[in-house]
């Protein structure tokens, strides 16, 4: 009696945890699906032939006529190969660049004392909640008078080879090393740049890793600024393109599809190439 | 060699300080001047006093504009709420969670422009989404998600979720892990259920994650942009009704070539965004004196 009870509260208590479980994967597979599904809708989309309905009831998601006809006309008719060129160009050059100048910067605001540097870091400080678009009007100003670069890469990649978040966590992360290590540099008689290179540097690389993981979707999904700069379709990046491209295939949902498939898929491959980077380098700003 | 010392810092200094002095300190003071002046880029500004912001104030499309601002707001606490809910459904260790984390995260990287189209695509009177309403018989009629003035915020809210539930999720989650398993089994040997564990468990844990999830969020639905530009066309919707405080900053400094009237409008951005800030600061030093 007393063991025929046991067994049935244990079977009870399996019985709630096995439904639990398929409830979580429930759950887990709806948020699957909607997250999932407008990126394989428009990838079957792109590969629809003239025969396969866009506008359907019931609606056709997979083509019953494959073709890579879509992805040739888009490719044909806009310098799709430039886009690429053009975002590879300013995307790489604000990373390295922009992660070498906040380093650097980062150095003397966490390790060394001097006049000005608290002043310096509130500055900077405040600096962080202004709202990137209300420099945008100076910002194009003086890319169409004093720079001359309107309509050039040179425009979107000059205004963010600085960061102040990028400043703030390379801060922290020099802060965390020991002086003993720098006094050893030093007593050594390497110069502070070679005690940031050789000794700072490679103690804090996975706070670098962060830094140009941020800066590198940042750069790659960048879109207001380069919008109002680049107007010549040699001259635009993958998103200014990709709008583009919308405006010129603005009845042709296949061609657009086709379009949003090629800008998403490189940055697709490369979070699935480094995805515990990724994530731990975009969330790790939290702790900053 | 004391010299030489005091002007290393200075050095290390001054090529990031150089280009925020240039492409944030300098605009700052610009768009301050620029906001008292009649200017339109081609031509030199003309100083008119206070004129655009009286213009401002009488402006009924700046007032829809800010009040689809505030509307947007609502994003944060839906963020919230739904991505701590998430992250607590994956932290739980099953098999094959790790992929789903992982596919969570996609669309936090693939970029709201590219996104927002692929929406728009399906949003579309002839699109998926009514195809598939109206062959389940939930839709008799077609709705015309883009083209209806009521709909334009909602979406764009959606959307605005849908890019960030991913991203939010990996923050708390990473929160959660650091919560100390003994917290939880303290709960249950006090008899809590499951929402009471993560009512008095959880979510004080999360507490750090949570105000940043609330600044972080709160000031990127203030400038939003990229959603409503997409999902409209670059057109702000029908009878404006996707005009945020950006967007009309855009239209009236990009496209009608007001970049005085424009600058008003960045300085109101400017002050709401302080006094958002600084409130969020007040919310955060109090959470903290309660612990």
């Amino acid at each position: 009696m007393q063991q025929t009870q046991t067994r049935s509260v244990y079977n009870a208590a399996v019985f709630r945890q096995v439904i639990e479980k398929i409830l979580l994967y429930v759950v887990l597979c709806l948020v699957a699906v909607v997250t999932i599904f407008p990126f394989v809708w428009v990838f079957f989309t792109s590969l629809k032939g003239p025969n396969d309905p866009i506008v359907s009831v019931p609606p056709q998601l997979i083509p019953q006529d494959p073709t890579l006809a879509n992805y040739v006309r888009v490719w044909n008719q806009l310098p799709v190969w430039r886009f690429y060129l053009n975002s590879v160009i300013v995307t790489l050059s604000v990373v390295v660049l922009n992660t070498l100048f906040t380093a650097l910067a980062a150095y003397p605001l966490a390790k060394m004392k001097f006049r000005g540097r608290d002043a310096i870091f509130y500055l900077l400080l405040a600096t962080y909640i202004v709202p990137p678009v209300l420099t945008s009007i100076p910002s194009f100003v003086l890319a169409v008078n004093v720079f001359r670069y309107y309509d050039k890469l040179p425009a979107v990649i000059f205004p963010y080879l600085a960061g102040v978040l990028n400043i703030f966590l390379l801060r922290q992360a020099f802060k965390s090393v020991p002086d003993d290590l720098l006094d050893a540099g030093r007593m050594d008689g390497a110069s502070e740049l070679r005690i940031w290179w050789n000794i700072l540097m490679p103690i804090i690389r996975p706070t670098l890793a962060t830094v140009a993981i941020i800066t590198f979707v940042e750069q790659w999904n960048n879109f207001f600024w380069p919008s109002l700069m680049l107007h010549t379709r040699e001259n635009m990046t993958l998103q200014v393109g990709l709008v583009a491209l919308q405006g010129a295939f603005a009845n042709d949902a296949r061609g657009i599809a086709a379009g949003v498939v090629m800008t998403v898929i490189p940055i697709i491959i490369f979070f699935s190439a480094l995805q515990q980077q990724f994530v731990r380098g975009l969330t790790g700003a939290v702790k900053g | 060699m004391t010299k030489k010392l005091s002007l290393t810092p200075y050095l290390f200094l001054i090529p990031a300080l150089l280009v925020i002095a240039v492409f944030v300190l300098y605009p700052i003071v610009a768009v301050v001047y620029y906001s008292f002046t009649d200017y339109s880029i081609s031509t030199p500004p003309e100083w008119v006093g206070l004129k655009n912001y009286q213009q401002l104030m009488k402006d009924p499309i700046f007032w829809q504009a800010l009040s689809h601002s505030l509307i947007y707001l609502i994003v944060t606490p839906t963020l919230i709420f739904l991505s701590i809910l998430l992250a607590i459904v994956v932290n739980r260790k099953l098999p094959g969670i790790h992929a789903f984390r992982a596919l969570f995260f996609i669309p936090a990287i693939s970029g709201s422009i590219a996104v927002g189209i692929a929406w728009r695509l399906m949003l579309d009177t002839n699109g998926i989404i009514n195809g598939t309403l109206l062959s389940l018989g939930i839709l008799k009629e077609p709705i015309q998600w883009l083209a209806e003035p009521a709909y334009t915020l909602p979406i764009a809210m959606m959307l605005t979720t849908w890019l960030g539930v991913g991203y939010y999720m990996m923050v708390f989650l990473a929160g959660l892990q650091n919560i100390p398993e003994e917290l939880y089994d303290a709960a249950l040997i006090d008899g809590c259920n499951v929402w009471q564990k993560h009512r008095h468990v959880s979510i004080p844990g999360l507490r750090p994650q949570i105000t940043f999830v609330a600044v972080i969020s709160s000031l990127a639905a203030l400038q939003v942009f990229n959603e409503i530009f997409t999902l409209t066309g670059g057109l702000g919707g029908i009878l404006n009704s996707g005009v945020t405080i950006v967007f009309y900053l855009w239209r009236q400094a990009f496209r009608l070539n007001h970049a005085g009237f424009a600058s008003a409008i960045a300085m109101v951005l400017l002050v709401i965004t302080l006094a958002f800030s600084i409130m969020n600061i007040r919310i955060l030093e109090r959470g903290t004196e309660a612990d």
